[in-house]
Parts: structure tokens; sequence; C-alpha cells
């Protein structure tokens, strides 16, 4: 008999982990590019949009149950230090005042690795006290009635000064994360080196964003009994679930989560969040439900961030652009925790070479702890090796298109293993096709203009091809109505939209017909954090494989019915047809007859590929103007050229590629979280002085997909989309400016105040 | 004093200090109306007072005594999608959704006063709503299609 739990490789945010499988009790065909879809890759409109445009759509900010206590936080004024007093009493006398939370209050539990309420200080903002109240204004107000005395401590909040000689003690176990350096190395460096015609060493810098949601991070915790249920604007509800569950000692089935709509996560919002553990831990002591939303400023400082990075970058070349060496040296501040994103995978992964050593070292600070964020590590990564390849493509007089199309990767050399599908290069031809990229490179300069122009690209690869574990359930009611179950979540992707298509297309349903159920935990099987671009890939073909269940036992019901064999149907349009009579049902009528017969189909995502690398690919055109005198940048248009398998909805996958581009543009031009270097408090915590895009910022552009189906990497062909598209877009406009002025950029974000220095320079 | 949301009256008891986004929200219920920045610096929370835009974390609801005050739940008829939201769901204008009850009231707006804008001119009267997710350039589509389906059936 064969096995039925195996192990497989999943790929989410860069970090490779193996996971059991319990096998799918079938493996349909692939879908491949013959494969005949009505429903599957059609624009159809996004399901959710009605409850969106109406206000009717329920975040989590939105829940408001009777008798609910609002929480408002005490966060600490400066970087490091203890608290020396912490006085509620006279906070917890106010009128309306019902309860708090102060030093000791949530022993044991820890996030981010700090343990919750423990009196000392690691990072300005952090919540040091809750006040829980009848209203919002009244817990706000009573915070300052707390009496609170801090020693400050001396604090280091960047990477240089964390890692001096007389650095003050940021870890009680060091400075650096224990893995530090965290080395990669294949082939020969110095080798390589030696075997270069053109060798160039430079040195980038990348800065901490912030994911700015315009939801921030909440709850509102309810208990009845001794179970508890938690709305959260979470990315991961199973994951949420278990960190509650932990937290308060509570068995799996007493904590339900739920997450209707989210506004936004970007990566900050993969688990219980602070908000979390405390509206739960004040709604158990006082039996009351209880909202704990961040503030702007709480969500702007203390609710994750992209790290910043230092990248130290050797490139080594023949005269004919075949890269010999690349060599990385990376610093990488985490905040006071974080997990350790890798700017290095860009080096080691997207091109072919020998040669290659990456070297990484990841430093705590005194600031707020990093969290993912679009691509981790891969954006960050690509900054710096995108803007040294262009580098490379000048000092060697190359079209920076034909340098990397000369180090184009056959396969994965990291882990010596092949691609599922790799079409970069389809890529490479219809974007620079559709952006005019020669044309554009040719083009007279006129040096004495105020405003320069200039084009430049970038490439992107991304492990999105999700995987196991992930289960669904197809319902078909009395009445013919469908719905899809399953326990992921819609960040505002389109993941409801795109689950209930895959059902249809299967059950030769009508798309209005079907219904997506999300984010709970109590009715809903399991599918995993809605992280990594993984959802489709990972819940897609589980949807495939119930739906398919489902439809076998609609078929088997209606062939009794119209006198024929199962096999002897097919269905559209939520009508089933006998092809040897031209007898036909409606879904409607087999399922009335069938009473009160529930047809249900289960499903489950199947084991990856053994051996094989399963990725995303695109390349990415920028053109931008330059105000010599001001430093000010335009981007007038990007063209983003992208291979993500098949794509099931193309509508709502050009949307993610629109928002990925636009958000990379402010990473590129605007965003950077600012400390004051003396005292490490946070500068710019407001969404007037954290600039993201706003619409006037947006340039033309022009995103779509080769859309050639994956068959190898899972029976839909579909991978991720999310995060491919910011991956490239700091690079390509970089480059662009390098273009248009011939000055090398190096540090992102490209402010006018910053270019002028170097125009000037 | 007496709001008049969406065409109904209420008699609301608010404090002198409190703002217009907190009695539509936990007065009132519509919680359609967003907080996100609570200082005017992103339109979440744009409401319409006597049909001019407004941020309504910025506005006092003493000051709306006996006005009219247009919500995103006010804006279909009848069950009948306004056309700027019927063109944001067409044009799929919006991603998670936070921002978009925003945009479309300052997309109402914007037609209100400019029948017939450019593109320059729904960059510049929508600049003043932030959206993360990047749903811009359709949200551009969206209005352009909203003011010509309005002069289709005008």
């Amino acid at each position: 008999m064969a096995k039925r739990f195996v192990t497989t490789k999943v790929e989410v945010e860069g970090r490779e982990e193996t996971k059991v499988v319990e096998l799918p009790t079938r493996d349909p065909e692939p879908w491949g590019n013959d494969a005949s879809l009505h429903v599957v890759g059609r624009r159809e409109k996004r399901m959710d949009a009605l409850e969106k445009v109406t206000g009717e759509a329920e975040y989590t900010a939105d829940v408001q149950l009777p008798g609910m206590l609002y929480v408002a936080l005490k966060r600490a004024n400066v970087a490091a230090g203890r608290i020396t007093t912490l006085d509620l009493a006279p906070a917890l006398a106010q009128p309306g005042v019902r309860g708090g939370l102060a030093t000791g209050d949530l022993q044991g539990i820890k996030l981010d690795g700090i343990q919750l309420f423990d009196g000392t200080i690691h990072y300005a903002n952090q919540p040091i006290a809750a006040i829980c109240a009848d209203t919002l204004e009244i817990a706000e107000r009573a915070l300052r009635e707390i009496r609170v005395e801090v020693e400050p401590m001396p604090h280091a909040i960047d990477a240089a000064s964390a890692l001096a000689d007389d650095a003050p003690r940021v870890k009680p176990h060091g400075n650096t994360h224990r893995a530090s350096p965290r080395v990669t190395s294949r082939g020969d460096l110095e080798a390589g080196l030696r075997d270069a015609d053109v060798t160039i060493v430079r040195e980038y810098r990348t800065p901490v964003a912030l994911h700015t949601a315009l939801e921030p991070h909440g709850a509102v915790a309810a208990w009845s009994g001794d179970r508890v249920t938690v709305w959260e604007s979470t990315q991961g509800i199973f994951n949420t679930r278990a960190d509650i569950a932990e937290a308060f000692e509570l068995p799996l089935s007493s904590v339900r989560v739920v997450k209707n709509y989210m506004g936004g996560g970007f990566g900050a919002k993969n688990g219980a969040s602070f908000a979390a553990y405390t509206a739960v831990a004040l709604s158990r002591k006082l039996r009351r439900p209880v909202r704990c939303i961040f503030d702007r400023e709480g969500e702007q400082t203390d609710a994750g961030n992209r790290t910043a990075t230092v990248q130290r970058v050797t490139l080594a070349a023949r005269r004919d652009g075949t890269l010999t060496a690349i060599s990385l040296d990376a610093t990488i501040p985490l905040g006071i925790g974080g997990w350790l994103s890798s700017p290095a995978r860009m080096y080691s992964e997207m091109y072919r070479c020998a040669n290659v050593r990456t070297s990484e070292t990841f430093v705590f600070t005194n600031t707020a702890p990093m969290a993912s964020f679009r691509a981790p590590g891969n954006v960050e990564g690509a900054f710096g090796l995108e803007s040294a390849m262009d580098v490379l493509a000048r000092e060697l007089d190359m079209d920076p298109l034909e340098l990397r199309r000369r180090n184009y990767a056959d396969h994965d050399q990291e882990r010596n293993r092949r691609y599922s599908a790799k079409h970069l290069d389809e890529c490479y031809t219809r974007g620079a096709e559709r952006f005019g990229w020669s044309r554009a490179r040719s083009r007279k300069r006129n040096e004495d203009a105020r405003v320069h122009r200039g084009v430049g690209m970038a490439s992107i690869c991304w492990g999105a091809g999700g995987g196991p574990p992930a289960y669904a359930t197809v319902r078909i009611n009395g009445d013919g109505s469908i719905e899809v179950l399953t326990g992921a979540q819609d960040l505002g992707t389109g993941a409801r939209t795109v689950m209930a298509q895959i059902a249809a297309e299967v059950l030769g349903a009508k798309l209005e017909d079907v219904r997506t159920v999300l984010g709970d935990t109590e009715r809903l099987p399991f599918a995993s954090n809605s992280w990594g671009s993984i959802t489709t890939a990972s819940v897609g073909p589980a949807v495939r494989v119930a739906a398919e269940e489902a439809r076998d036992a609609l078929f088997e019901a209606a062939a009794g019915m119209l006198d024929t064999q199962p096999d002897d149907l097919e269905s559209r349009d939520s009508e089933i047809h006998a092809k040897s009579s031209d007898r036909c049902l409606l879904f409607r009528e087999v399922c009335e007859k069938l009473g009160d017969v529930m047809i249900i189909g289960q499903g489950s995502r199947g084991p990856n590929p053994d051996g094989t690398a399963l990725y995303a690919f695109g390349a990415q055109f920028a053109e931008v103007e330059v105000d010599v005198e001001t430093g000010r940048v335009r981007v007038l248009r990007v063209v983003s050229a992208h291979d993500s398998g098949r794509i099931v909805n193309p509508t709502l996958a050009e949307s993610q590629l629109e928002g990925g581009i636009i958000q990379g543009l402010g990473y590129a031009l605007f965003e950077e979280r600012i400390l004051d270097a003396r005292m490490g408090l946070p500068l710019n915590p407001t969404m007037h002085d954290y600039k993201i895009p706003t619409i006037a910022d947006v340039p033309e552009i022009d995103a779509f997909f080769v859309d050639i189906p994956d068959t190898v990497a899972n029976h839909t062909g579909a991978k991720g989309v999310a995060e491919p598209p910011i991956i490239g877009t700091a690079p390509a406009i970089a480059n662009a400016v390098m273009d248009a002025l011939g000055v090398e950029v190096g540090e992102i974000p490209i402010t006018p105040w910053r270019l002028a220095g170097r125009i000037g320079a | 004093m007496r709001l008049i949301v969406n065409g109904a009256s209420h008699e609301v008891a608010a404090p002198d200090h409190e703002r217009l986004l907190t009695t539509l929200r936990e007065r009132l219920h519509l919680t359609g109306t967003k907080l996100v920045c609570g200082r005017g610096e992103c339109g979440a929370c744009t409401v319409l007072v006597d049909g001019a835009p407004a941020y309504s974390c910025l506005t006092l609801t003493a000051a709306c005594d006996g006005r009219e005050i247009a919500t995103i739940e006010g804006l279909a008829r009848d069950g009948e999608l306004h056309p700027v939201q019927q063109a944001f769901v067409e044009h799929d204008a919006l991603q998670c959704g936070f921002c978009t009850p925003g945009q479309i009231l300052a997309a109402v707006a914007l037609l209100d006063r400019q029948p017939h804008p450019t593109e320059d001119d729904v960059r510049r009267g929508m600049s003043g709503n932030l959206c993360r997710c990047g749903a811009y350039p359709k949200i551009v589509r969206a209005v352009l299609a909203a003011a010509e389906g309005a002069d289709a059936h005008g």
C-alpha cells in the first residue's frame, strides 16, 4: 500500500522548510497549455468588490460587540532603559477605566523573542502598559495618569553603533545573531576573480521601510466560558490560533480566530500580534469583549519593517560579459528581533556564475523588530545586485539587458536542481519589446538640458511555488449553490475570487453560483498563512481536488436521474448534459431531487516535485526624468513582464503587479524610516512624514504575464504573483537614474537632496 | 444636535470635542468610514458634508449640526450602486478595500465639481486619498469611466 504521509520541501519568503503532507485522494492531470478551460484564466470581477464599495465589508476595527471595552497603550519614550516605577493605580481610578496590564502581567508570552511587559525597554515606542476602558477616549486620557519612571540606558540604533567595540549590550548574549556571519559559497571565488577582465567593487545601502498597511494591527477578543474568539487583522488565522492557544495554555479547539476582511498585510501580520495578546488577556480578566487596535503612530513605529542593509558587492566578468565571480558581504540590522531574511539569495540565484560567496551579518539594535515585507531579502538584494550589474555593463560597454542574457541561469545552482519552469528569457524579450528598450537606449541625450531622461531595467526571481499542507471543502447545497471552504485569507489579493474560479471550472458551474468562505479557524479546514505569494499555488490545487470529488458525486446522482452513466455527462454553466441523449438537468434540479443530501468534496494539496526549484521570474523596465538642478526624479513609465505560471484571473493579477510596482517606486524614491540619531526616537511616524506614493506619483504602467502554465509545479499550473513585482522596481529606477545622469545612485531612497549631493559631487 | 446622515435624521449627544468620524462609527455604527491616520493625511475617512468632501477625522460633529452628511453606506440607492461604485467594481479599482469608501466619496465630490475631468484632473483631485495596495492606475480609469458613463446616461 502506498504511504499516506510523506515529506516535501516548501519555500516561503525565501526560507525552505520540510513539511509533512498527506497524499491527496487523487492527483489530477495538470492543466497544461492545451487544457480547455472556461472560467480559469478569465477576467472575472473581484467577488468581494460589492462589499468593499458599499462599506459593508467588516474589517477587524469594524467589529462592535455589546459591552466592548477599548485599549490604549502606553509606549516607551526612550530607546533603551529599565522601568523603575510603573503604577497604574491613578489611571485605574479614573471613571470608565476597567482594567490594565503592566510589568509581569503577560508572563511567559513572547513576541519576536521579547517577553511582553517585562519591565525592560528595548526600543522606542515599545508598549509598557495597557489601559482598558469604556471608550478609547477614556483609555487614552487615563494613560497620562500612569506613574512611570524610567532609567534610560545606553542604546545602539544602527548596525555600526551596535557592532562598535564599546557598544552597549542590546541582547544579553551579544549584538549579532548567533547565525552570523551566515556564509554560502560555491566554486572558488579567488579563482573567479583572477579569471576576470573586469572587476567592480561597490557598496549599496537600503533603508528601513514601513509596511504602512492602511488597516493597522489590531484585534478584538471575546471570551465565552473557557473559549475565546479573536477577530484579528491577520495573514494567518491558524498561526494566530496556535500562538494564542500556546500563550494562554488552551487547546486549539478553544480558540477561534476570524478574519473576514483585512486592510492590507504586506508581510507584517503573520501571527498573533501584540494587540491580540493584550485583548485576549484583558478580555479574560474583565470578562468583557475587548478591542485593541494600534493607532497610526504605533503602526508606523512598532508593527514590523523591512530591514536596512549595507551590501558590499564585488562582481567580476570576462570581456564578453561572462560572470566569473560574485561576492557579497552584507550587514543587516534586525532591530530587537525578527528572522533572517536574506539579501544574499539574489546574488547566489539570479545569474549563472560558478564562483559565488555571500556573507550576511545580522545585528540586533535598539529598534522595533523587523517583519517580512513583500519579498523580504530579494527586494534589498535586488537593489544591490542589479545596480552593480548595470555598473558592470557600463564598464564592459555592453547593453545591460545583453549582460543579463549572457548570464542566464538554466538551473538552481545553489542547490543544484532544475527549475520546474523558467521563462525569464520570454520576459526579457517581450518586456524589452513593449518598452522599446533598444530605441530608448540609443536615443540621443541633450546633456545641456535641465531635465535628463534615462532608462534602466532589472531582473526578478522569487520562490513562489507554494506547497502543502492546504485543505479545501466544496459543498453543493440543496438549491445547487456552491461553497468553497478553506482556511486561507484574502488580503486584498483576490484569493476569494481565484478559488471560486477554480471550483467553478472543475464543476462546470456558473461563477456567480460559487461563493468562497475564508478566514475562520473554527469552521474551515487548514490552509497556511497567506504569505510568500503562495496562496494560489498552495490552496488552488486543494480546491481543484475538492471540486473534482464533489463533481463526481453530483454526476453520479445526475446519471441515475438521466438514465445514463456518469462518464456520459459533462457540465457547463451549472447545467449537466448527457452526451448520448442530449438530456440535461440544472444543478439546482439535481440537488432539489436529492433533498437534504449535501454533496461534499474534500481536497488537499499534494507534495511538491522532488529536487525542483519552483520559481516565479520577471523583468522590469523603467524610464525616468531627472531634474539636474533639484535632483527630483519622476518615473515616467514602467513595463513589467512576469512569468508566474498560469494566471487564474489576469485582471486581479495585474492589479497586484501594479501594486507591487507602486510600492517599489515608493521604496526607490521616498520611503525611509528616520530615527533621531542621538535619542533613537522615531521622527517620521505619520503618513505625512513617511511618504508612500500618491496617485499623482504613479507612472504609466504596462504590467503583464507571459502566462505559460507550470505543469511541473502543481496541477493547476499556477505560481505566485504578489511579491515578484516589487523586487525589480527600485533597481530599475536607480539604473534609469544612472543612465540619465551618468552618476551612480548607490543608496535609496533617491531623494532630491541625496541625488543633488551626488550630482554636485 | 441633529445630523442628517444619508437622508435620515439623527439626534446625537456628542460632546463638543468629538470628531465626526467617531460619531459616525461609534454612535451611528456606520463603520464604512475608516480611521487610518486620524490627522487628515490619508483621506480614508472622507465623507461629504453638504456635498463637499471633508476629512471626518478633522471635522467636529458639533460643527455639523443640521447639515447633510453622506457616507459610503448611503451612496447606493434602492439597491442600485452609484455610478462611481459601479465603476470601481468594473475596473477593479480596489484591492484590500480599506481606502475604498474614502476614494469613492472623493471621486463623487470631484465629479460633482468637475463632471468632465482629464486624467490630470483626476490625479490631482484624488491625490489626497492614499492607497497602499496601489490600486491607483485602476482608480484613475474608474473615475474617468464614471464620468463618461454619467455623460452617456446624462
